[in-house]
């Protein structure tokens, strides 16, 4: 049922994200660590890809590579053909803590980046409350993210990014700090936002189960230096939901990913 | 599309809890302030003696005749205007302290080599006391305005210098991110997200300093000047007048409180968590 593949195939279709040879050495006190070592890796529009690994093993480097806040030592990075330079727009960011701005109020922090372009037009104003009804806080509008629960920022979060319309998403374990009730509301809020936009995802997380249930494929990155240990793919049927963590198929795509996890 | 539903703080009902809250603090507070006068009024009568310790009703008089009438009669000055004049060298040390701090502290947190040429510079003047800097700036300044205002720029300046830095760089890093990826140009991220998170941080330095200011400007007014509350004090202790340095004290306690709770005022304009 699953593919596994030592050495991602050269190809020439088209990609969303595409990763060639990608290394990355941090250098820190007359000592080298080697957080990423020839990592290739495409992944096609609209797929949701997930990226697991043990602790350290460079997957959280890798996505602020494709992020453009860390520039790659050696290999090619492209995300929609171009190379990545810096950050953008167009590849919205979830981190692991939402980073909302303290001092605006949740309509605020969505409208960040329309007005931070000068793009801020009334049309964007009706957007900003479209999404702001389709994450849930329209009652929390106005209201400081201080005021808000965590699973509540994690949606705001998710407007501010949605605004952009990006081509990418690149999520940092963003769902890893929440409890388990929270975290499951976030996964199905996540699945059926991906079902309806299908924008393509990149997906950092050390939870196999959380990547058997989002990904479309699952990158097994081998621990450090980090590698392209294996691409697993999930025929898992879609839409999914919460619900299919039960099933066999289920499970037993979950043990394959264990299994490559602990080679 | 269906909504995850959990609980947060609802925002509509936390107002009038609020109002509430805030009235009975203002309560506890007034009646801890009647509470300390009653026990200066039963020492006064214990001590039986206006001069070691006038009771409340002397101080007040004393206070409200000298906040019209100068005080030595000849040559002397109203306590407004004693208290307007240590107001306004407040006002210009710890405005032009404040900002020459700012700047260096975003200075220091932004230039590497800044910071490394300032540091020891501002470890080294942070613990000595600015008062023992007096002499010197009488010698420098003169015994006018000058001094006063350089004292306190002196004493206000290295407080804020260290909150500024300190403020910038406990910024996580990945406030700026975000804003760099949300597709704010650097100088926008470096406006709107790294120098605002820190506003807070640099409010509540600009607080404590303003505590420092008033230590140093009374001091200052003691050892050389001819006017001002420190002057004042100074003047009524010689004579032996106790209730007028009550005044004084008393003016100085108004005007601090006055000047820290603006500067709060500002802190809950800038955070939205000091809104409680």
């Amino acid at each position: 049922m699953s593919a596994t593949v030592e050495d991602p195939p050269v190809t020439d279709r088209p990609a969303a994200v595409r990763l060639r040879d990608v290394g990355k050495t941090f250098r820190r006190r007359r000592r080298e660590t080697t957080a990423l070592e020839g990592v290739s890796l495409d992944i096609a529009p609209g797929e949701f890809l997930c990226l697991v690994g043990p602790s350290g093993c460079g997957k959280s480097t890798l996505l602020a590579i494709l992020a453009g806040f860390t520039p790659a030592d050696t290999g090619e990075v492209l995300v929609d053909g171009r190379p990545v330079t810096g950050p953008g727009p167009e590849r919205g960011v979830l981190f692991q803590t939402p980073t909302l701005f303290p001092w605006l109020t949740t309509r605020q922090n969505v409208l960040y980046g329309p007005r931070a372009r000068g793009v801020l037009t009334p049309e964007v104003r009706e957007e900003a409350a479209g999404l702001l009804e389709t994450v849930g806080l329209s009652e929390f509008a106005d209201a400081y993210p201080h005021e808000l629960s965590g699973g509540m920022r994690h949606r705001a979060a998710f407007a501010r990014v949605l605004i952009n319309h990006p081509r990418v998403l690149l999520m940092d374990e963003p769902f890893g700090a929440l409890d388990a009730i929270t975290r499951a509301g976030m996964q199905r809020f996540l699945l059926e936002l991906w079902q309806r936009q299908r924008t393509t995802i990149v997906f950092v997380t050390h939870d196999v189960e959380e990547a058997t249930l989002l990904g479309d494929r699952v990158s097994v990155l081998s621990g450090r230096p980090g590698r392209t240990k294996a691409v697993i793919d999930i025929e898992l049927r879609r839409p999914r939901t919460y619900e299919d963590t039960e099933t066999l198929a289920f499970v037993t795509a979950k043990r394959r990913i264990r299994e490559v996890l602990e080679q | 599309m269906t909504l995850t539903q959990d609980s947060g703080v609802a925002v509509g009902q936390a107002g009038p809890r609020r109002r509430r809250r805030s009235r009975r603090r203002l309560l506890v507070g007034a009646a801890g302030i009647l509470a300390a006068l009653v026990g200066w009024e039963i020492a006064a009568y214990i001590v039986g003696d206006p001069v070691t310790m006038p009771t409340v009703q002397e101080t007040a008089r004393e206070l409200q005749h000298y906040l019209a009438h100068p005080y030595p009669q000849v040559q002397g000055k109203t306590l407004v205007e004693d208290g307007l004049i240590s107001t306004g060298r407040i006002l210009a040390g710890f405005g032009i302290g404040t900002a020459a701090g700012l700047v260096l502290g975003a200075a220091m947190a932004g230039v590497r080599v800044i910071r490394e040429l300032a540091d020891p510079i501002v470890g080294v003047m942070r613990p000595l006391p600015p008062i023992a800097f007096i002499p010197l700036l009488v010698v420098w300044f003169g015994i006018g305005e000058a001094s006063k205002v350089a004292l306190i720029c002196f004493s206000v300046l290295p407080v804020v210098t260290i909150a500024t830095l300190g403020a910038l760089d406990a910024v996580p890093a990945e406030l700026s991110h975000a804003s760099r990826s949300l597709g704010a140009s650097s100088f926008h991220t470096m406006l709107h997200v790294r120098l605002r998170a820190a506003v807070p941080g640099v409010i509540t330095g600009m607080r404590i300093a303003m505590g420092g200011a008033w230590t140093s400007i009374v001091a200052a007014e003691m050892i050389a000047a001819t006017g001002g509350v420190g002057f004042l004090i100074l003047q009524a202790g010689n004579y032996l007048q106790t209730p007028l340095i009550f005044s004084g004290i008393a003016v100085i306690a108004v005007l601090g409180f006055v000047f820290d709770g603006l500067l709060r005022l500002l802190l809950r304009a800038a955070d939205p968590t000091a809104r409680r």
